[in-house]
């Protein structure tokens, strides 16, 4: 059931439309407690669960889809900002179902204990009925998510367009509703009214991480679902038996859903960290990566512009440079492991010829990238230097060939400075 | 008889509570009443009254600030909060301070305010997630935990119900106190910082212009935020304060553009609504035997308000504009 509200939850995510889910899911309280009422009143026991079951569903489906209506209503007829109207839907839907609840304490008090359970969630008292009433309507989620595929990517992406295709965009907007409604409405048994709008959220804002790609987006944000289903019901019922075991005295039974939303908070915090190419610490190590060669360059291109052959020592070096003393030496010593620089007895250093090659090359890029950018693009010579002290870093090979071909290989740079030629 | 005695509105109907409450509060200005003597009705007019207050002045800023998803994710978080201060001073570590005192209280809801304003940025900003989705996780995976733990340590689950759905009904003398005092600190930083408040709401770019800090005045107003949300916490749960701070506000907004008459509206309305909400509770109980929670009541209030006020405002009500659009089309 996890799974449906995952799916859907891909598509609300895209849509950025997340904080529906949370409103709509606590406008279902009041279609929990009306539905309990409904079964209250047709005197049925508990006896006859599937029937309090299917009261309490369609409760809830029905005051979703009103909670949506209402937002709709106040946003377009009345010009409410949207964040307003949500919350003030969430409390005055859940305000009026806790009104009704308080209510049905004192006259089904053996209903009441339903209601509760709906609130956090409470996975454990589950029957086979129960699944197959949830299996059967994550079956129609997930075929009409199959079936509208196309549909929806078209919608999600680009409304425009959608529009000149001629697809029918009310009618997929309003099927986007109504299975939002229904995954929800799925999912509050086990997740609870309260945190449902997070089994909305992080698996999809986990999926989001790995791909860009829609389809792989959502299997991705179903496993993550069902994952964090399976795995918060296993925990909540195992810390349960432990701590009964632990303190018997004690009637305690962890809530499911909390559970579960911590489960899938724990997922998506991990792929905001972790995920390649979009990953929070992937992408510090790259900034970081990236710093270290442009100080490095910077260093060669010191000792080179000292002239060929040359030795500089410590004290000249730090002078241009913008680090400390002890950063520089632990760089230096890098460079003289990998060959780039020696360094000499007297306690100075010298470039290789590698490391003559690599600081000429650099040099030769600032240089072309100045040519380019008076001729070219008519910047005026006093202002190209800085730019070049950027681009030096990131120009490719190729794209050197390219700019020595477009410059007609040029000699010298804007400021009479002699270009280095081309290695071989 | 004892208990006849000490709550007079025993029995009473609507038009009865109003008219008992009137005279009672004639009586404590005269000094027949002494101040202490308040019996439960009473108090919960207060608390809810303080609440309201609060939370309309609040509330205006945060829905010009199109914050009130904010609103929504920190009145979830202060619940962790509260269970910190739960946890910490039944385990004695701050021996010093009275258990669950209103210092420790107002300092949880401060750090939680932060902590929640802060992971939602980080999540924005560095780790690049959409807006609303890094809210949505925020404040459920709080939230989760802060239910987790109150099982927990509790071990009883039926807490976690009560924070949630608040109970006016087992409201305390110490709770008017909190509640008035938070109601002090709102209204004292408003008057002090109206100016810059209603720049920074406004107008960013002026008010980065002559020197006004906005993310200073976001951080008060969320740190308001979350103190009124504890002082709220009890009377009304969690959940039900967020129909305090917009209801009451977006009525206040239809009727008028100005923004002083606006706050000073939506105050009004506030306090009508509870006063109304608790009248018509006691009303339900005694006469047709009716026990339902009074801060629900009070939301349904804020609801029939709201409904109204959407049919009958004399600027873009849906009957006013009903009756312009057929004048219209009659010349």
């Amino acid at each position: 059931m996890c799974l449906a509200a995952s799916l859907i939850g891909v598509i609300v995510f895209l849509r950025k439309q997340s904080l529906v889910g949370e409103s709509l899911s606590h406008a279902a309280y009041p279609g929990v407690v009306i539905g309990v009422m409904v079964a209250g009143a047709l005197s049925l026991t508990e006896s006859n669960d599937q029937w309090v079951a299917f009261f309490i569903l369609f409760g809830a489906f029905i005051t979703s889809i009103l909670g949506l209506w209402c937002i709709h209503f106040l946003t377009h007829k009345f010009r409410i900002r949207t964040d307003s109207a949500l919350c003030l839907v969430l409390s005055c839907f859940f305000g009026i179902g806790l009104t009704l609840a308080s209510n049905v304490q004192f006259t089904f008090t053996n209903l009441y204990r339903q209601i509760q359970s709906y609130l956090y969630g409470q996975a454990a008292t589950m029957t086979d009925i129960h699944i197959f009433i949830y299996g059967g309507l994550s079956l129609i989620v997930v075929t009409c998510l199959v079936l509208f595929y196309k549909e929806l990517q078209v919608i999600t992406f680009n409304r425009d367009y959608a529009i000149s295709l001629g697809i029918k965009i009310d009618r997929i907007d309003f099927l986007i509703f109504v299975l939002t409604v229904l995954s929800i409405v799925i999912g509050i048994r086990s997740v609870g009214v309260v945190l449902m709008s997070a089994m909305l959220i992080a698996p999809a804002a986990a999926a989001r991480q790995y791909t860009n790609k829609l389809h792989v987006m959502l299997i991705l944000a179903a496993l993550f679902g069902a994952f964090s289903g399976f795995m918060g019901n296993y925990l909540s019922v195992e810390a349960s038996n432990f701590f009964s075991e632990e303190y018997p005295d004690y009637h305690l039974s962890l809530p499911t859903g909390p559970m579960i939303v911590m489960v899938a908070t724990l997922i998506c915090l991990f792929s905001v960290l972790f995920a390649p190419e979009r990953g929070l610490l992937l992408r510090l190590t790259r900034i970081a990566k990236f710093r270290y060669r442009c100080v490095r360059e910077n260093l060669l291109k010191t000792i080179w512009r000292a002239g060929p052959h040359q030795e500089v020592s410590l004290k000249d070096l730090s002078q241009y440079q913008e680090i400390s003393i002890p950063y520089l030496r632990i760089i230096l010593s890098g460079l003289c492991r990998n060959g780039w620089v020696i360094k000499t007895s007297s306690g100075n250093y010298k470039l290789t010829v590698d490391g003559e090659q690599w600081a000429a090359r650099i040099v030769r890029l600032h240089r072309l990238w100045e040519v380019y950018l008076a001729d070219y693009l008519g910047v005026g010579a006093e202002r190209v230097h800085r730019n070049a002290e950027e681009i030096e870093h990131i120009l490719t090979p190729e794209l050197e060939k390219e700019l020595t071909v477009l410059l007609k290989d040029p000699q010298v740079d804007p400021h009479h400075q002699k270009i280095p030629p081309r290695e071989t | 008889m004892l208990s006849q005695y000490s709550n007079p509105y025993n029995g009473k109907d609507f038009f009865g509570f109003i008219f008992e409450f009137l005279k009672r509060v004639v009586d404590v200005f005269t000094g027949k009443l002494a101040v202490g003597n308040l019996v439960s009705d009473e108090i919960q007019i207060i608390v809810l009254m303080g609440i309201a207050a609060s939370a309309a002045l609040v509330g205006s800023f945060l829905i010009l600030r199109k914050m009130t998803m904010l609103a929504n994710s920190l009145s979830h978080t202060i619940l962790l909060g509260i269970v910190a201060v739960y946890i910490l001073t039944r385990d004695g570590m701050f021996n010093n301070v009275e258990p669950l005192s209103i210092n420790a209280f107002l300092a949880a809801s401060l750090v939680m305010g932060l902590v929640t304003a802060f992971l939602t940025e980080f999540l924005t900003k560095t780790a690049r997630l959409q807006e609303d989705a890094s809210t949505g996780i925020v404040f459920t995976s709080l939230f989760a935990l802060g239910i987790i733990l109150l099982t927990l340590f509790t071990k009883n689950a039926h807490i976690g119900t009560e924070v949630v759905m608040g109970n006016v009904d087992a409201l305390h003398i110490d709770d008017c106190k909190l509640v008035l005092l938070i109601l002090g600190i709102n209204i004292f930083i408003f008057l002090l910082f109206f100016k810059e408040y209603a720049i920074t709401t406004f107008d960013p770019g002026l008010s980065k212009a002559l020197g006004i800090s906005t993310v200073f005045y976001n951080y008060l107003l969320m740190t308001q935020v979350s103190a009124t949300c504890v002082g709220a916490f009890r009377a009304v749960g969690v959940l039900m304060v967020l129909a305090f701070i917009t209801g009451p506000v977006l009525m206040a907004r239809m009727l008028t553009d100005s923004l002083k008459r606006m706050i000073l509206y939506a105050v009004g309305i506030g306090c009508l609504c509870s006063f109304i909400g608790v009248a018509v509770s006691r009303h339900l109980l005694s006469m047709y035997g009716l026990t339902l929670s009074t801060a629900g009541i009070v939301v349904c209030t804020i609801v029939v308000f709201f409904i109204t006020t959407l049919l009958f405002n004399s600027r873009n009500g849906l009957f006013i504009n009903y009756y312009r659009r057929r004048n219209v089309i009659k010349v």
